[in-house]
Protein backbone atom coordinates (compact mmCIF):
# COMPACT_ATOMS: atom_id res chain seq x y z
CA UNK A 1 0.00 0.00 0.00
CA UNK A 2 1.43 3.46 -1.16
CA UNK A 3 0.10 5.72 1.66
CA UNK A 4 -1.07 4.28 5.24
CA UNK A 5 -4.27 5.38 6.48
CA UNK A 6 -2.29 7.54 8.77
CA UNK A 7 -0.62 9.69 5.73
CA UNK A 8 -3.91 10.22 4.55
CA UNK A 9 -5.38 11.53 7.93
CA UNK A 10 -2.48 13.60 7.74
CA UNK A 11 -2.93 15.11 4.73
CA UNK A 12 -6.79 15.13 5.65
CA UNK A 13 -5.96 17.53 8.51
CA UNK A 14 -3.58 19.86 6.69
CA UNK A 15 -6.05 20.20 4.16
CA UNK A 16 -8.98 21.36 6.40
CA UNK A 17 -5.74 23.77 8.22
CA UNK A 18 -5.55 25.15 4.34
CA UNK A 19 -8.55 25.42 3.55
CA UNK A 20 -9.18 27.71 6.77
CA UNK A 21 -5.97 29.35 4.99
CA UNK A 22 -3.37 28.22 7.37
CA UNK A 23 -0.13 29.14 5.46
CA UNK A 24 2.41 27.03 7.71
CA UNK A 25 0.12 23.97 7.21
CA UNK A 26 0.19 25.11 3.81
CA UNK A 27 3.98 24.44 3.86
CA UNK A 28 3.69 21.19 5.63
CA UNK A 29 1.58 19.79 2.84
CA UNK A 30 3.93 20.89 0.12
CA UNK A 31 6.70 19.13 1.31
CA UNK A 32 4.23 16.17 2.29
CA UNK A 33 3.38 15.53 -0.99
CA UNK A 34 5.61 17.34 -3.82
CA UNK A 35 8.04 14.88 -4.39
CA UNK A 36 5.08 12.56 -5.47
CA UNK A 37 3.29 14.87 -7.68
CA UNK A 38 6.28 16.49 -8.94
CA UNK A 39 7.56 12.83 -10.24
CA UNK A 40 3.99 12.45 -11.49
CA UNK A 41 4.02 15.75 -13.20
CA UNK A 42 7.63 15.35 -15.01
CA UNK A 43 6.85 11.77 -15.95
CA UNK A 44 3.83 13.25 -17.74
CA UNK A 45 5.46 16.29 -19.42
CA UNK A 46 9.20 14.75 -19.84
CA UNK A 47 10.13 18.34 -19.62
CA UNK A 48 11.27 19.75 -16.28
CA UNK A 49 10.73 23.49 -16.59
CA UNK A 50 6.78 22.54 -17.72
CA UNK A 51 6.78 19.81 -15.09
CA UNK A 52 8.06 22.66 -12.48
CA UNK A 53 5.09 25.34 -13.69
CA UNK A 54 3.23 22.72 -13.33
CA UNK A 55 3.77 21.83 -9.75
CA UNK A 56 3.63 25.45 -9.28
CA UNK A 57 0.15 26.09 -10.88
CA UNK A 58 -1.41 22.75 -9.08
CA UNK A 59 -0.54 24.25 -5.14
CA UNK A 60 -1.88 27.69 -6.22
CA UNK A 61 -5.17 26.10 -6.81
CA UNK A 62 -4.51 23.46 -4.20
CA UNK A 63 -4.70 26.54 -1.92
CA UNK A 64 -7.25 28.14 -3.21
CA UNK A 65 -9.67 25.11 -3.87
CA UNK A 66 -9.31 22.91 -0.42
CA UNK A 67 -12.53 24.01 0.68
CA UNK A 68 -14.24 22.37 -2.08
CA UNK A 69 -12.74 19.00 -1.59
CA UNK A 70 -14.23 16.53 -0.08
CA UNK A 71 -14.58 12.51 0.27
CA UNK A 72 -16.33 11.84 -2.75
CA UNK A 73 -13.70 13.05 -4.61
CA UNK A 74 -11.11 10.19 -3.57
CA UNK A 75 -8.51 10.27 -0.75
CA UNK A 76 -6.51 13.92 -0.45
CA UNK A 77 -3.54 12.37 -2.12
CA UNK A 78 -5.03 11.22 -5.53
CA UNK A 79 -7.26 14.69 -5.35
CA UNK A 80 -4.25 16.52 -5.33
CA UNK A 81 -2.17 14.46 -8.22
CA UNK A 82 -5.61 14.80 -10.25
CA UNK A 83 -5.27 19.07 -10.09
CA UNK A 84 -1.85 18.52 -11.01
CA UNK A 85 -2.52 16.08 -13.60
CA UNK A 86 -4.67 18.19 -14.96
CA UNK A 87 -2.78 21.39 -15.38
CA UNK A 88 0.33 19.30 -16.77
CA UNK A 89 -1.74 18.37 -19.30
CA UNK A 90 -2.86 21.79 -20.20
CA UNK A 91 0.55 23.13 -20.37
CA UNK A 92 1.53 20.70 -22.39
CA UNK A 93 -1.31 21.27 -24.97
CA UNK A 94 -0.88 24.49 -24.47
CA UNK A 95 2.67 24.30 -25.25
CA UNK A 96 2.18 22.03 -27.76
CA UNK A 97 4.55 19.64 -26.38
CA UNK A 98 4.71 16.67 -29.03
CA UNK A 99 5.18 13.05 -27.39
CA UNK A 100 6.42 10.01 -27.87
CA UNK A 101 6.41 6.70 -26.47
CA UNK A 102 10.09 6.12 -26.52
CA UNK A 103 12.01 3.45 -25.70
CA UNK A 104 10.28 3.56 -21.44
CA UNK A 105 7.15 2.21 -23.73
CA UNK A 106 7.16 -1.38 -22.54
CA UNK A 107 8.54 -0.61 -19.08
CA UNK A 108 5.22 1.18 -18.23
CA UNK A 109 3.30 -1.22 -19.38
CA UNK A 110 5.17 -3.63 -16.93
CA UNK A 111 4.52 -1.01 -14.48
CA UNK A 112 0.76 -1.53 -14.32
CA UNK A 113 1.05 -5.20 -13.83
CA UNK A 114 3.78 -5.94 -11.34
CA UNK A 115 5.29 -2.15 -10.61
CA UNK A 116 8.18 -2.14 -7.83
CA UNK A 117 6.18 -2.72 -5.00
CA UNK A 118 5.16 -5.91 -3.43
CA UNK A 119 2.01 -7.32 -4.22
CA UNK A 120 1.10 -8.37 -0.59
CA UNK A 121 1.89 -4.25 -0.11
CA UNK A 122 -1.08 -3.00 -2.62
CA UNK A 123 -3.88 -1.89 -1.69
CA UNK A 124 -7.13 -3.61 -2.57
CA UNK A 125 -7.89 -0.94 -5.14
CA UNK A 126 -4.18 -1.20 -7.10
CA UNK A 127 -4.58 -5.04 -7.14
CA UNK A 128 -8.13 -4.48 -8.73
CA UNK A 129 -6.95 -2.17 -11.27
CA UNK A 130 -3.83 -4.31 -12.15
CA UNK A 131 -6.25 -7.60 -12.84
CA UNK A 132 -8.77 -5.20 -14.94
CA UNK A 133 -5.73 -3.99 -16.70
CA UNK A 134 -4.73 -7.69 -17.56
CA UNK A 135 -7.70 -8.58 -18.79
CA UNK A 136 -7.75 -6.02 -21.63
CA UNK A 137 -5.74 -6.53 -25.13
CA UNK A 138 -2.62 -5.79 -25.12
CA UNK A 139 -3.04 -2.86 -27.34
CA UNK A 140 -5.94 -1.50 -25.40
CA UNK A 141 -4.01 -1.48 -22.34
CA UNK A 142 -0.82 0.14 -24.46
CA UNK A 143 -3.06 2.63 -25.32
CA UNK A 144 -4.70 3.58 -21.93
CA UNK A 145 -1.23 3.32 -20.54
CA UNK A 146 0.40 5.76 -23.10
CA UNK A 147 -1.88 8.07 -22.56
CA UNK A 148 -1.79 8.13 -18.50
CA UNK A 149 1.56 8.54 -17.87
CA UNK A 150 2.98 10.42 -20.90
CA UNK A 151 0.05 12.14 -22.13
CA UNK A 152 -0.52 11.06 -25.58
CA UNK A 153 -3.20 12.54 -27.54
CA UNK A 154 -4.95 9.94 -29.74
CA UNK A 155 -2.61 11.40 -32.73
CA UNK A 156 0.56 10.76 -31.15
CA UNK A 157 -0.81 7.81 -30.21
CA UNK A 158 -1.42 6.69 -33.94
CA UNK A 159 2.07 7.70 -34.56
CA UNK A 160 3.33 5.70 -31.75
CA UNK A 161 1.57 2.44 -32.46
CA UNK A 162 1.56 2.67 -35.96
CA UNK A 163 -1.95 2.02 -36.52
CA UNK A 164 -4.83 4.79 -38.22
CA UNK A 165 -6.46 7.19 -36.02
CA UNK A 166 -10.19 5.63 -36.24
CA UNK A 167 -8.36 2.06 -35.13
CA UNK A 168 -6.64 3.80 -31.96
CA UNK A 169 -9.67 5.83 -30.83
CA UNK A 170 -11.04 2.56 -30.75
CA UNK A 171 -9.11 0.51 -28.74
CA UNK A 172 -9.56 3.03 -26.01
CA UNK A 173 -12.67 3.54 -25.94
CA UNK A 174 -13.02 -0.34 -26.03
CA UNK A 175 -10.82 -0.54 -23.16
CA UNK A 176 -12.02 1.82 -20.88
CA UNK A 177 -15.02 0.45 -21.33
CA UNK A 178 -14.27 -3.03 -20.34
CA UNK A 179 -12.11 -1.48 -17.57
CA UNK A 180 -15.50 0.06 -16.64
CA UNK A 181 -17.03 -3.34 -16.49
CA UNK A 182 -14.38 -4.95 -14.61
CA UNK A 183 -13.63 -2.34 -12.03
CA UNK A 184 -17.60 -1.92 -11.03
CA UNK A 185 -18.95 -2.94 -8.13
CA UNK B 1 -25.15 16.97 -28.01
CA UNK B 2 -26.86 15.43 -25.74
CA UNK B 3 -25.51 14.17 -22.52
CA UNK B 4 -26.90 10.27 -23.06
CA UNK B 5 -25.18 7.65 -20.70
CA UNK B 6 -23.22 6.34 -23.57
CA UNK B 7 -21.52 9.48 -23.52
CA UNK B 8 -20.95 10.33 -20.18
CA UNK B 9 -19.68 7.20 -19.94
CA UNK B 10 -16.73 7.27 -22.52
CA UNK B 11 -16.32 10.84 -22.31
CA UNK B 12 -15.62 10.85 -18.26
CA UNK B 13 -13.01 8.15 -18.75
CA UNK B 14 -11.40 10.21 -21.71
CA UNK B 15 -11.45 13.41 -19.86
CA UNK B 16 -9.43 12.15 -16.96
CA UNK B 17 -7.07 9.77 -19.24
CA UNK B 18 -6.13 13.01 -20.81
CA UNK B 19 -7.12 12.20 -24.40
CA UNK B 20 -10.03 14.49 -24.59
CA UNK B 21 -8.72 17.67 -25.98
CA UNK B 22 -9.59 20.94 -27.58
CA UNK B 23 -13.02 22.06 -28.36
CA UNK B 24 -14.34 18.68 -26.82
CA UNK B 25 -12.77 18.85 -23.38
CA UNK B 26 -14.35 22.29 -23.20
CA UNK B 27 -17.88 21.22 -24.01
CA UNK B 28 -17.27 18.78 -21.66
CA UNK B 29 -15.93 21.15 -18.78
CA UNK B 30 -19.31 22.85 -19.29
CA UNK B 31 -21.07 19.59 -18.48
CA UNK B 32 -19.29 18.84 -15.55
CA UNK B 33 -20.39 22.14 -14.49
CA UNK B 34 -24.04 21.10 -15.06
CA UNK B 35 -24.70 17.72 -14.17
CA UNK B 36 -23.67 16.14 -10.74
CA UNK B 37 -23.96 12.82 -12.44
CA UNK B 38 -21.09 13.79 -14.93
CA UNK B 39 -18.76 14.77 -11.83
CA UNK B 40 -19.39 11.68 -10.26
CA UNK B 41 -18.61 9.45 -12.64
CA UNK B 42 -15.42 11.85 -13.41
CA UNK B 43 -14.48 11.41 -10.11
CA UNK B 44 -14.74 7.83 -10.47
CA UNK B 45 -12.35 7.39 -13.26
CA UNK B 46 -9.77 9.79 -11.21
CA UNK B 47 -9.71 7.72 -8.51
CA UNK B 48 -9.55 4.01 -10.38
CA UNK B 49 -6.77 5.51 -12.95
CA UNK B 50 -5.31 8.03 -9.77
CA UNK B 51 -4.12 4.66 -8.40
CA UNK B 52 -1.41 4.52 -11.61
CA UNK B 53 0.15 7.86 -10.40
CA UNK B 54 1.10 6.12 -6.89
CA UNK B 55 3.57 3.58 -9.35
CA UNK B 56 5.38 7.08 -10.13
CA UNK B 57 8.82 7.34 -8.85
CA UNK B 58 8.94 10.13 -6.11
CA UNK B 59 11.44 13.57 -7.48
CA UNK B 60 12.45 16.12 -5.33
CA UNK B 61 11.35 19.82 -7.15
CA UNK B 62 13.57 22.20 -6.59
CA UNK B 63 13.39 24.93 -4.28
CA UNK B 64 12.60 27.28 -6.75
CA UNK B 65 9.43 26.27 -7.25
CA UNK B 66 7.97 26.65 -3.67
CA UNK B 67 9.37 30.04 -3.06
CA UNK B 68 7.46 31.21 -6.33
CA UNK B 69 4.22 29.78 -4.73
CA UNK B 70 5.00 31.75 -1.38
CA UNK B 71 5.50 34.96 -3.71
CA UNK B 72 2.91 34.19 -5.29
CA UNK B 73 0.40 33.83 -2.60
CA UNK B 74 1.58 35.89 0.15
CA UNK B 75 4.05 37.99 -1.77
CA UNK B 76 6.88 36.99 0.38
CA UNK B 77 10.05 37.91 -1.41
CA UNK B 78 12.73 35.26 -2.01
CA UNK B 79 16.52 36.45 -1.43
CA UNK B 80 17.67 37.83 -4.65
CA UNK B 81 14.41 39.79 -6.03
CA UNK B 82 13.45 37.28 -8.21
CA UNK B 83 10.06 38.82 -8.20
CA UNK B 84 10.91 41.05 -11.29
CA UNK B 85 13.13 38.52 -12.68
CA UNK B 86 9.83 37.03 -15.28
CA UNK B 87 8.44 40.57 -15.92
CA UNK B 88 8.42 41.09 -19.61
CA UNK B 89 8.50 44.59 -21.58
CA UNK B 90 5.33 44.00 -23.15
CA UNK B 91 3.54 46.37 -21.45
CA UNK B 92 2.42 49.32 -22.62
CA UNK B 93 0.43 52.50 -21.31
CA UNK B 94 -2.16 52.93 -24.33
CA UNK B 95 -3.91 49.90 -24.14
CA UNK B 96 -4.15 49.87 -20.00
CA UNK B 97 -5.81 53.67 -20.37
CA UNK B 98 -8.19 52.20 -23.51
CA UNK B 99 -9.25 49.27 -21.55
CA UNK B 100 -9.82 51.22 -18.52
CA UNK B 101 -12.43 53.63 -19.89
CA UNK B 102 -13.64 50.94 -22.14
CA UNK B 103 -14.55 49.42 -18.47
CA UNK B 104 -16.93 52.57 -18.38
CA UNK B 105 -16.28 52.76 -14.65
CA UNK B 106 -16.17 55.71 -12.31
CA UNK B 107 -13.13 56.47 -11.09
CA UNK B 108 -13.83 58.39 -7.71
CA UNK B 109 -11.59 58.29 -4.69
CA UNK B 110 -13.23 59.03 -0.56
CA UNK B 111 -11.10 59.82 1.82
CA UNK B 112 -10.60 57.20 4.95
CA UNK B 113 -10.25 57.93 8.34
CA UNK B 114 -9.22 54.75 10.44
CA UNK B 115 -9.70 55.42 13.66
CA UNK B 116 -6.67 54.27 15.28
CA UNK B 117 -4.04 54.69 12.73
CA UNK B 118 -3.88 57.96 11.58
CA UNK B 119 -0.77 58.79 12.32
CA UNK B 120 0.18 55.97 10.24
CA UNK B 121 -1.90 56.04 7.64
CA UNK B 122 0.13 57.99 4.42
CA UNK B 123 -2.11 57.17 1.79
CA UNK B 124 -5.47 55.88 1.35
CA UNK B 125 -8.74 55.98 -1.38
CA UNK B 126 -11.05 53.59 -2.23
CA UNK B 127 -11.73 51.23 -5.68
CA UNK B 128 -15.78 52.06 -6.72
CA UNK B 129 -17.96 51.35 -9.47
CA UNK B 130 -20.52 53.48 -11.05
CA UNK B 131 -23.86 51.58 -10.54
CA UNK B 132 -22.94 50.46 -6.57
CA UNK B 133 -23.59 52.85 -3.99
CA UNK B 134 -20.57 51.79 -1.89
CA UNK B 135 -17.25 51.15 -2.59
CA UNK B 136 -16.07 47.89 -3.49
CA UNK B 137 -12.86 48.24 -1.36
CA UNK B 138 -11.32 50.66 0.64
CA UNK B 139 -7.68 51.10 0.46
CA UNK B 140 -5.11 52.12 3.51
CA UNK B 141 -1.42 52.44 3.49
CA UNK B 142 0.18 52.11 6.73
CA UNK B 143 3.92 53.33 6.56
CA UNK B 144 5.50 51.77 9.30
CA UNK B 145 5.20 47.74 8.38
CA UNK B 146 4.84 48.87 4.55
CA UNK B 147 1.29 47.38 4.19
CA UNK B 148 -1.35 48.02 1.83
CA UNK B 149 -4.67 46.95 3.92
CA UNK B 150 -7.64 46.18 1.58
CA UNK B 151 -11.34 46.03 3.42
CA UNK B 152 -13.79 44.64 0.91
CA UNK B 153 -17.28 46.16 1.86
CA UNK B 154 -19.21 46.22 -1.67
CA UNK B 155 -16.67 43.85 -3.76
CA UNK B 156 -18.88 40.56 -5.61
CA UNK B 157 -16.62 37.63 -5.78
CA UNK B 158 -14.84 36.98 -9.43
CA UNK B 159 -16.73 35.02 -11.91
CA UNK B 160 -15.93 30.98 -11.66
CA UNK B 161 -12.37 30.38 -12.29
CA UNK B 162 -10.99 33.85 -12.18
CA UNK B 163 -9.19 35.85 -10.01
CA UNK B 164 -8.60 39.38 -9.12
CA UNK B 165 -5.37 40.65 -9.21
CA UNK B 166 -3.95 44.47 -7.52
CA UNK B 167 -1.33 46.57 -9.14
CA UNK B 168 0.41 49.38 -8.55
CA UNK B 169 0.86 51.56 -11.89
CA UNK B 170 3.81 52.99 -11.61
CA UNK B 171 4.60 56.21 -13.33
CA UNK B 172 7.02 54.73 -15.95
CA UNK B 173 7.47 51.00 -17.13
CA UNK B 174 5.30 48.25 -16.03
CA UNK B 175 2.78 47.62 -13.63
CA UNK B 176 3.67 45.90 -10.37
CA UNK B 177 1.46 42.76 -9.27
CA UNK B 178 0.62 42.70 -5.83
CA UNK B 179 -0.80 39.48 -5.42
CA UNK B 180 -4.90 38.03 -6.24
CA UNK B 181 -6.81 40.13 -3.56
CA UNK B 182 -9.41 37.78 -2.08
CA UNK B 183 -13.12 39.22 -1.70
CA UNK B 184 -14.67 39.59 1.99
CA UNK B 185 -12.77 40.80 4.91
CA UNK B 186 -9.54 42.54 5.21
CA UNK B 187 -6.56 41.77 3.31
CA UNK B 188 -3.15 43.09 4.01
CA UNK B 189 0.05 42.82 1.74
CA UNK B 190 3.28 43.80 2.15
CA UNK B 191 5.30 46.48 0.16
CA UNK B 192 8.74 45.97 -0.80
CA UNK B 193 10.53 49.32 -1.13
CA UNK B 194 10.25 49.27 -4.95
CA UNK B 195 6.73 48.74 -4.55
CA UNK B 196 6.40 51.16 -2.13
CA UNK B 197 8.82 53.60 -3.42
CA UNK B 198 6.54 52.93 -7.04
CA UNK B 199 2.84 53.21 -4.91
CA UNK B 200 4.36 56.49 -3.38
CA UNK B 201 5.26 58.41 -6.28
CA UNK B 202 2.31 57.22 -8.60
CA UNK B 203 -0.29 57.08 -6.16
CA UNK B 204 -1.92 54.54 -8.63
CA UNK B 205 -3.63 50.64 -7.98
CA UNK B 206 -5.18 48.95 -10.48
CA UNK B 207 -7.27 45.48 -10.29
CA UNK B 208 -7.81 43.52 -13.40
CA UNK B 209 -9.17 39.89 -13.84
CA UNK B 210 -7.11 37.16 -14.16
CA UNK B 211 -7.36 33.69 -14.73
CA UNK B 212 -7.24 31.62 -11.00
CA UNK B 213 -3.91 32.04 -9.40
CA UNK B 214 -3.31 35.40 -10.93
CA UNK B 215 -1.45 36.27 -13.68
CA UNK B 216 1.42 33.68 -15.09
CA UNK B 217 2.94 36.35 -17.05
CA UNK B 218 3.63 38.88 -14.44
CA UNK B 219 2.03 41.76 -16.06
CA UNK B 220 -1.73 41.95 -16.76
CA UNK B 221 -3.31 39.58 -19.19
CA UNK B 222 -7.36 39.66 -18.41
CA UNK B 223 -9.42 43.04 -18.66
CA UNK B 224 -8.30 46.32 -16.24
CA UNK B 225 -11.86 46.33 -14.57
CA UNK B 226 -10.82 48.96 -11.96
CA UNK B 227 -8.07 51.95 -11.60
CA UNK B 228 -7.89 54.32 -8.62
CA UNK B 229 -5.95 57.22 -7.28
CA UNK B 230 -5.06 57.27 -3.83
CA UNK B 231 -4.95 60.74 -1.65
CA UNK B 232 -2.56 61.48 1.14
CA UNK B 233 -3.58 61.97 4.68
Amino acid sequence: MSQSDSDQNDLMRLLVAVSREDHDAFQQLYQSVSSRIFGMCLKLAGQRDLAEDALQEAFIQIWHRAREYHTDRGLPLGWMMSIARYRTLDMMRARKVRRSGGEEHLEYVEDGREGPLDESLRSAGEAQLTDCLDELSDVQRDSILLSYYKGLTHDELAEVLSSPLGTVKSWIRRGLMALKRCLEP
Amino acid sequence: MKKTPERIEIFSAEYVLGTLHGAARKRFERWMMESAKVREEVWFWEQKLGLLSLEVQEVTPPSSVWSSIERRLWQVESHGGKAQSRANHRWFWPSWSVMATAAALVMAVVLLQPSTEVSQTQLSGAIVQADTSDPLWLVSETGQDNLLKMRSVAASAAEAGKDYELWIVPENGQPLSLGIIPVGGLHEVTLTDKARQALSQSRTLAISLEPLGGSKTGQPTGPILHVAKLYEL
